[in-house]
């Protein structure tokens, strides 16, 4: 793993981070957002489930982030 | 033999999976299809990273799709699975498919190099594209793996717009 940002933030000020990196491309960006905003806005699976399940799999893929 | 039901069998398997949250099913297409439709890379690049993360994975139903928009040729296809050794690949391709190789299962020993070699063809925009895009080729296998869904063969040009083959 890298110790430094391999992609620099697109917005001026912020560090790199999930979003100011995927800023770089904000057609991207915006339609994620779309995506994982309704993920967790609605549907059939309450929040601590989905929020249970979020961090065992980063544990798993040893995310730090 | 997919373990779930399909939700809508008008639709390719796929998204007739999918098709059990339709707004989750519409919206994750309009993210998958911006790959493709914004011409963000160029497309013979995203095709055949793709189907080699599809190799990785054996992932059958992935792989009997194919972009036919994509200027990936059929001696590329042959050669693939034995990019590193085979002479059909530009330094380009060379570049992201080292990328990719490492995605579905050893992304933490990607490096700093590998990700400088990228840059020296891509802008960071295009960077950020590919990387987004083989997470997204990452997990279409594992769910068409982990829900076991059919190989269903597909030729057609992938888009937000069209079906989700």
């Amino acid at each position: 793993m890298s110790t430094t940002p391999r992609v620099s933030s697109a917005i001026p000020g912020q560090p790199a981070h999930f979003g100011s990196v995927m800023a770089q491309e904000p057609r991207l960006l915006s339609r994620f957002g779309e995506l994982y905003a309704t993920f967790w806005s609605k549907g059939v699976v309450d929040h601590r489930t989905k929020e249970v399940a979020r961090l065992r799999n980063a544990r798993v893929t040893d995310c730090g982030f | 033999m997919a373990w779930l039901p399909s939700a809508d069998p008008a639709r390719p398997p796929f998204e007739a999976w999918l098709s059990h949250r339709p707004e989750l099913r519409d919206l994750y297409k309009r993210f998958y299809g911006a790959i493709w439709d914004e011409e963000l890379l160029p497309r013979n690049l995203v095709e055949l990273c793709r189907i080699r993360i599809a190799q990785i994975h054996g992932c059958a139903a992935e792989l009997a799709v194919r972009d036919s928009a994509s200027a990936v040729t059929a001696v590329q296809v042959a050669e693939l699975d034995d990019w590193g050794h085979a002479t059909h690949f530009s330094p380009v391709e060379r570049a992201v498919l080292t990328i990719a190789e490492k995605m579905p299962w050893s992304h933490h020993e990607i490096t700093d190099a590998e990700y400088a070699e990228v840059r020296e063809h891509l802008t960071e925009p295009q960077t950020v594209a590919l990387t987004v895009a083989l997470a997204l080729f990452d997990a279409n296998c594992r769910l068409r793996l982990v829900f076991d869904l059919d190989p269903s063969a597909a030729r057609a040009a992938a888009s937000a717009s069209g079906p989700l083959h």
